[in-house]
């Protein structure tokens, strides 16, 4: 109204930011750089030395890179003001990976800092120090964290726990057994707050050591509810997790009700979710909701990866649950002391904490008791649905409407008694909206009808017979109903429906008399679906009417033979061949399209006269992993996503082994008959320095100790090379730890490490040598070979497609091929063996893709598919089609490369198999081995690629490797050379890599080590690029461990596609694992 | 865990990064999530899996708050942190801006170190935060003015960090102790085209505002709490009373804080009525709307409001009333306020809808969309009986009070 008045509100406001900004930092965020930053941070006073830090802060916010003032910053640390110590320490936090040389000089006042008693600067202190991240101080930083485990402040013990997982990351084998005691001290710590953080330390650190758990079980149960709710929705799952794997499911809960009442019922059914979609009919929907909770519990405990990976039927049922891995909610304590501490958590103000506890009740609760957790779910979300959809139907916005009457459809399949309403309220929806659709408001009100349309169709696939009247109420409105997909679907039900009642049949003339005379003004889909009707009422026909059908067939199809669509051409032509038998009349010229008459009316009879079972709405995909998880959100196993461990695996003996014992077993395992572990163990920890610094980086590493002396060299030094310090630390580290890692009396320990820190400052310039000599040395002694016989012995694993118990005799088997796609980067090419098991012919054998179908669902399904599956989705088709197998004779066998496009990379692609004219689901599951291609480099290459993917593209786990042991005993009758164990172990690994993964093999390393049984140090290397995006991929496994015993390698993957790569990685430990089945 | 939290300002604009775990994340994914929240329009998804990155994404008052993680983790977890997140600074701030923010980035980087350590929260009950690290305010800045120093960082740990009642500060000391208890409760129900009540309930709040000193122990009872179907409650709030005897035991934080929200659901009826009448013919629509109270709840109903979409395939639109205001916005939201009803009329809202040319008569129909208050009365009909003091202090005063709006009140035509 007042614009000028509008404008004085604005610049008054504005006026009033500014007087508002007085006294505040904002010219320091608006110009940060506008003084000399350097003299502020070098001033002795403290306001001038946090003004300077402010505005290097300002700079970090806004993402310039100011690491060049940090050893300036640094100094800082000592300040006596919390202020200059807290802005020190952000600074310092953000940068001390990259000045890891600088930062070290930040040690000694931390570690006096650490025994201030102040707790606050006690826990600032062990924050940041554990916070920088230097594996040089990582031993220190362990006894700090020991010693701050028993702190007397709840909140510096709470810190020692939020710090185990930085110290953890550091990935020093070494510390792992010290770091888990320490988390068992703090798990058993008596305040809440502490528990609840050491909970999160236990997940990222030891999630497998369910023992620790079981030692304070009960008591973490009773202290979960005082636990601050972040503790708390981490100690939910660990505390699942354990029940589970110490007790196994519950037999009253969800999970496995089933599985127990009837284990040979379930079996059954396991093997005909995937074939039995033909002989199954409408019943169906209640054994489907069994298998299909069956299949939940399963993915939930295995894993989807492990779940679709299994090949055959028979592993499954294998699987199978036997009843000792159940155990009753009634009787079980410990399952009942969790469920009775969770129930509380149910009425938390933390939606993730309710959702947590949901989750357990959800897996663990009986039966009956589940429902307990809609309501608080449901308060959630605050709303509740059970209000009557009809009033949302008069929704302004025309898409919203469309759910609705979808949703009004799902209703009616769950609740029956709301049948009728539902359909009468349909039914006057549709005449409504044919009567406004011709106002034209366009596609909106064209989708409304036919959801409504399908909605009532699926109404009456439940029961056909008690809703004929409604069907023939739609049949009348065809004359007014213009949308074509609308149309095609109501012609589908005359079709489908024709023998139904008493009035159908009769009106069956005059309706296809109707469709006949607009055929030609009809689209595509309604033509389409006329013929369909056509042919099917045909082959329902008897009698007189028979006569008129036949003519109005052939009617049909001589129009649809001229018309312009070749489509409708070819359907014409299909269904010609196919009703010939009924067409002719019937004469001497039996057997004329080379198949008897009758067959071919069986055929017929069997495209288009057999029951459809209904199609799932619901998408089963996110049910694959555990509710609450991002997994769930993302539909794809995020990395570190666990399935729950396998019910039982956590036996009672596990937890009496008193932790002294275990840690010190672990040690001497460690460390036992290991002479050289100094050298070895610190070119197998740090592989990337060890493979990176291999040859031009010694002069570097030379000039630079030469000169360390003086300190502008050092700081002017670069990022580049801190390895040569890192590998002193290594030696260091083993040294120190040889001597203290047993020890938990803290004092000594301190001492020592703090003794061995200041020599080490005091003595680098001269110790750094003789170091660098020595590892350089190690590496000498490393040998590089090839492997060239390996390809030849490379075969790829089978898997099962078709079992011949399932497919009449045929046996289909495929396997992922190393060829690469000549039509598509997005193509991954299989190869597929048929053959015939029984002793009859099997003739047409074709696959198609099952989900180009399903799109087009709408119409008949069987008929379609010729012309669908050529349909490009996203340019590039599923599968490309398959050239048939006219026939194979009994015994014989024969093989076809398929080119498909996998949608993801976990969830098996659903196909079509044809064989003698019947259709058989068949399921295909994507390796993700193979959706990569061999990428030849050569080592240089290797490295040079290595070193610009480290840091967040660069995932390590490590598994342990036995498939070299057999292949050794096999060969332990000849005597067998030491040499010759080295390279029977490089080949068995790199067969295993090769035979389950498209990779290209780069070089292996051997160490010429003076221990001859020691394969530690060999490493092998491959290279791939991934198939989609031609992103390159990098291997390298690490051996670790003696030649005769099961190897422990160490799996590391360099890849930009950091999901893809995780991925890759967590197959590849899979598959390494996996024993060998001869 | 987490592993870096981005601040963006309305623009995009990245105001602050900071980064938790080892695992550096670069700010570019800032833009890539910019790029794809603007191509994905209204679509607004709190967890999306971005090629390098799974992220997180909270807006508050046109702030986004980012963060990334590349592990499996509860996302309810990050989006929940990411909400305390914004709370907390929006209660130092006195609200979000961009500006804001620049200002006090300081103490904002100081904050976000507090609540979370390696990706995981640390600290993050107000209480204590505010006690570890003073929030601005003018006397402060007065001070940083003149003197030129002053530090917010507070030299000691909350003696609440250790205790086993994290969210109360320790021993404040009160000359005058007060506690008051706030009913605050919004009304969802929704009206069909017929006039009958189709869902009806109520989504409630007990707030309660605490000054007391030392440690009380607060015992708060209702005279009906068997009418609450769902009820999510404070951390501070003992479970085991509760369970057995619906006895609401715990020790407040200090200030203002939710001790637990509840619903109420299955009412019967409505404090007001809104009667609409549409009826279109020859391309025109007649509109008329008719308020008036239903139901006297006994205190004086006020705010009342009334606002509704109009048809996408309306031309003009003449709508006036007998009482209030009635003003159409830009985007076609037609938005009548009352306020209070007159005792001797009542209030309707008449006028015509012009329709697009080629429309004989409406089909799709508005809903109309109330909004009330009523203070001094819980609609639910909850009553609070007694609220108990263990240990009384000489002075104390209690306040009770209550108060209803309209929630999602919908009156479909």
């Amino acid at each position: 109204m007042f614009p000028q008045f509008g404008a004085t509100a604005e610049s008054l406001s504005k006026a009033s930011t500014m007087v508002f900004r007085i006294g505040t930092d904002a010219h320091l965020y608006d110009d940060p750089d506008d003084v000399s930053i350097a003299p502020l941070l070098d001033s002795k006073f403290d306001s001038e030395k946090c003004e300077a830090l402010k505005r290097l802060l300002a700079l970090i916010a806004q993402g310039f890179d100011v690491s060049n003032f940090f050893p300036q910053v640094v100094k800082n640390v000592a300040s006596q003001s919390l202020e200059v110590k807290k802005l020190v320490y952000l600074y310092l936090l953000h940068y001390a990976e990259k000045r890891p040389n600088e930062a070290l000089l930040s040690i000694n006042c931390f570690q006096k800092d650490l025994g201030d008693p102040n707790p606050l600067v006690r826990a600032w202190a062990l924050r940041t120090m554990a916070g920088i991240r230097l594996h040089v101080i990582a031993p220190l930083v362990l006894v700090a964290v020991g010693k701050c485990a028993r702190d007397p402040s709840v909140y510096v013990r709470k810190c020692a726990a939020n710090a185990l997982p930085k110290l953890h990351d550091l990935r020093q084998e070494e510390h792992t057994s010290s770091i888990e005691e320490i988390v068992g001290i703090l798990l058993n710590d008596h305040s809440p707050a502490v528990v609840g953080a050491a909970a999160a330390a236990f997940a990222s650190v030891c999630p497998y050591n369910l023992s620790l758990i079981g030692r304070n079980y009960r008591k973490l149960c009773e202290i979960l509810p005082d636990v601050e709710e972040w503790g708390q929705i981490v100690l939910i799952g660990i505390l699942l997790r354990y029940v589970i794997a110490r007790h196994g499911l519950v037999k009253e809960s969800i999970m496995c009700s089933l599985q127990c009442t009837d284990s040979s019922h379930s079996e059954k059914n396991s093997s005909d979710v995937d074939f039995g979609l033909v002989k199954e009919s409408r019943d169906m929907s209640g054994t489907c909701d069994s298998e299909f909770v069956n299949m939940v519990s399963r993915c939930y405990i295995e894993g989807p990866d492990e779940y679709l990976s299994r090949s055959s039927y028979a592993n499954r049922v294998s699987f199978e649950l036997n009843g000792a891995q159940f155990t009753s909610g009634k009787s079980n304590d410990d399952v009942k002391i969790l469920l009775c501490c969770t129930s509380p958590l149910l009425w938390s103000n933390n939606s993730a904490v309710v959702l947590a506890a949901a989750s357990v009740h959800w897996v663990m609760a009986p039966k009956e008791d589940v429902k307990r957790i809609i309501k608080p779910l449901l308060f959630i979300l605050r709303s509740s649905n059970a209000s009557k959809y009809v009033d949302y139907i008069r929704d302004p916005d025309r898409r919203f409407a469309a759910d609705t009457v979808a949703a009004i459809g799902q209703c009616v399949q769950r609740l029956p008694k709301m049948t009728h309403i539902c359909v009468d309220g349909l039914l006057a929806l549709i005449r409504k909206e044919f009567l406004t659709n011709d106002f034209g408001s366009g596609d909106q009100e064209a989708g409304v009808l036919v959801q409504a349309i399908m909605s009532i169709k699926s109404i009456i696939k439940q029961d056909p017979p008690s809703h004929e009247k409604v069907i023939i109420q739609l049949v009348r409105s065809l004359d007014s109903i213009k949308v074509p997909a609308a149309r095609a679907m109501i012609i589908w039900m005359v079709g489908e429906y024709s023998s139904l009642g008493v009035i159908i049949p009769r009106m069956l003339t005059t309706v296809l008399k109707y469709l006949a005379w607009c055929f030609t003004s009809e689209s595509l889909e309604t033509k389409l679906q006329i013929l369909n009707t056509a042919s099917k009422v045909l082959l329902g026909a008897t009698g007189e009417d028979l006569w008129t059908f036949k003519k109005v067939f052939s009617y049909l199809v001589e129009l649809a033979e001229c018309d312009l669509n070749y489509d409708v051409r070819d359907r014409a032509h299909f269904l010609k061949k196919l009703q010939s038998c009924n067409l002719v009349s019937r004469g001497p010229e039996e057997g004329t399209n080379g198949l008897p008459e009758k067959d071919l009316h069986v055929v017929a009879e069997y495209i288009f006269g057999r029951q459809r079972r209904d199609v799932k709405a619901e998408s089963i995909n996110y049910r694959f992993y555990l509710p609450g998880s991002l997994s769930q959100i993302v539909l794809h196993a995020a990395p570190g996503y666990e399935p729950l461990p396998k019910p039982c695996s956590l036996l009672p003996d596990d937890l009496n082994v008193p932790e002294g014992t275990c840690s010190i077993k672990k040690g001497a395992a460690d460390y036992g008959g290991t002479d050289g572990y100094g050298t070895s163990s610190g070119s197998s920890d740090d592989e990337e320095e060890s493979a990176s610094a291999y040859g031009s980086q010694r002069s570097i590493t030379g000039s630079s100790g030469g000169s360390r002396g003086d300190d502008s060299e050092f700081t002017s030094e670069g990022n580049d090379n801190v390895d040569p310090l890192i590998q002193i630390s290594d030696i260091g580290n083993a040294s120190e730890n040889e001597n203290g890692v047993s020890q938990s009396s803290t004092n000594l320990v301190e001492l020592m490490s703090n003794r061995a820190l200041e020599s080490w400052l005091d003595e680098q310039p001269g110790s750094s040598n003789p170091g660098i000599s020595e590892q350089s040395k190690v590496r000498k002694s490393s040998a590089r070979i090839s492997i060239g016989d390996v390809g030849r012995r490379v075969k790829p694993k089978s898997y099962s497609l078709l079992d011949p118990a399932n497919g009449n005799g045929l046996k289909v088997d495929y396997s992922f091929s190393s060829e690469i796609s000549s039509i598509s980067h997005l193509l991954v090419c299989i190869e597929v063996f048929f053959k015939n098991c029984s002793s009859e012919t099997v003739t047409e054998i074709t696959l198609v893709d099952e989900e180009s179908n399903r799109a087009l669902d709408s119409a008949d399904q069987a008929s379609v598919v010729d012309e669908s599956s050529l349909l490009s989705y996203d340019n590039v088709p599923t599968l490309v089609p398959m050239e048939e197998i006219a026939s194979l004779e009994p015994g014989q066998t024969t093989s076809r490369i398929l080119q498909v496009r996998f949608h993801h990379h976990l969830l098996p692609l659903k196909l079509a198999l044809f064989c003698d004219g019947k259709k058989l689901p068949v399921k295909l599951r994507p390796d993700i081995g193979y959706f990569v291609k061999p990428l030849p480099m050569d080592v240089e290459v290797f490295m040079d690629k290595e070193s610009h993917l480290r840091g967040m593209f660069e995932y390590t786990r490590s598994c342990t490797f036995t498939d070299h042991i057999e292949e050794l005993n096999k060969e332990s009758g000849d005597s067998l050379l030491i040499k010759d164990k080295f390279l029977a172990i490089c080949e068995s690994l790199a067969l295993k890599m090769l035979s389950n993964a498209n990779l290209c093999l780069v070089s292996v390393d051997m160490p010429v080590a003076t221990n001859l049984d020691d394969a530690s140090g060999l490493r092998l290397r491959f290279s791939c690029e991934i198939l989609s995006s031609l992103i390159p991929c990098l291997i390298t496994i690490t051996v670790e461990g003696k030649c005769s015993d099961p190897l422990n390698l160490s799996i590391k993957v360099n890849c930009e596609q950091t999901v893809f790569g995780l991925n890759l990685l967590n197959r590849i430990v899979n598959f390494l694992v996996e024993c060998v089945l001869f | 865990m987490l592993q870096c939290i981005f601040l963006l300002s309305d623009s995009g604009e990245v105001m602050l990064e900071k980064q938790l775990t080892g695992h550096r994340v670069d700010r570019s994914i800032c833009d890539w999530f910019w790029d794809q929240s603007i191509s994905q329009g209204d679509s607004f998804k709190p967890v999306i899996a971005s090629p390098t990155h799974y992220l997180f994404q909270v807006v508050q008052e046109g702030i986004t708050f980012l963060a990334c993680t590349q592990v499996e983790m509860p996302p309810l977890m990050g989006i929940e942190f990411l909400c305390r997140v914004a709370d907390v600074l929006s209660e130092y701030l006195g609200g979000l801006n961009e500006d804001v923010i620049k200002d006090n980035f300081v103490i904002v980087y100081e904050l976000l170190d507090e609540m979370i350590d390696n990706g995981f929260p640390l600290t993050t009950e107000p209480n204590i935060l505010r006690e570890m690290i003073a929030p601005p305010n003018i006397v402060s800045k007065v001070l940083s003015v003149v003197t030129g120093n002053s530090s917010n960082v507070s030299d000691t740990l909350p003696g609440a960090t250790g205790s086993c009642v994290p969210w109360r500060a320790a021993d404040p000391k009160y000359a005058n102790n007060e506690v008051y208890v706030d009913l605050v409760e919004e009304m969802d129900a929704v009206i069909n085209r017929d006039g009958v009540l189709v869902k009806c309930e109520i989504y409630g709040e007990v707030q309660v505002n605490s000054h007391l000193s030392g440690l009380p122990d607060l015992t708060l009872s209702f005279a009906n709490p068997s009418i609450l179907d769902d009820v999510r409650f404070h951390p501070c709030v003992r479970f085991r009373p509760w369970e057995s005897h619906q006895l609401l035991s715990f020790v407040p934080p200090d200030g203002e804080f939710k001790l637990m929200s509840y619903r109420v659901k299955k009412l019967k009826s409505t404090p007001i009525y809104v009667k609409p009448q549409l009826t279109s013919d020859a391309g025109k629509c007649r509109v008329n709307v008719l308020v008036g109270i239903k139901n006297d709840p006994g205190k004086t109903i006020d705010s009342i409001t009334l606002q509704f979409q109009l048809p996408p395939c309306i031309l003009s639109a003449d709508l006036t009333s007998n009482h209030g205001t009635v003003n159409i916005l830009s985007n076609k939201i037609c938005s009548w306020s009352i306020g209070r009803i007159p005792k001797d009329k009542a209030p309707s809202l008449t006028g015509t809808l012009v329709l697009e040319t080629e429309l004989e008569r409406l089909h799709v129909f508005p809903t109309f969309r109330v909004g009330f208050r009523i203070m001094g009365v819980a609609l639910s009909g909850l009553q609070i009986d007694k609220l108990d003091l263990k240990t009384v202090p000489n002075r104390l005063y209690k306040g009770f009070r209550a108060l209803t709006r309209a929630g999602e009140f919908e009156v479909r035509s």
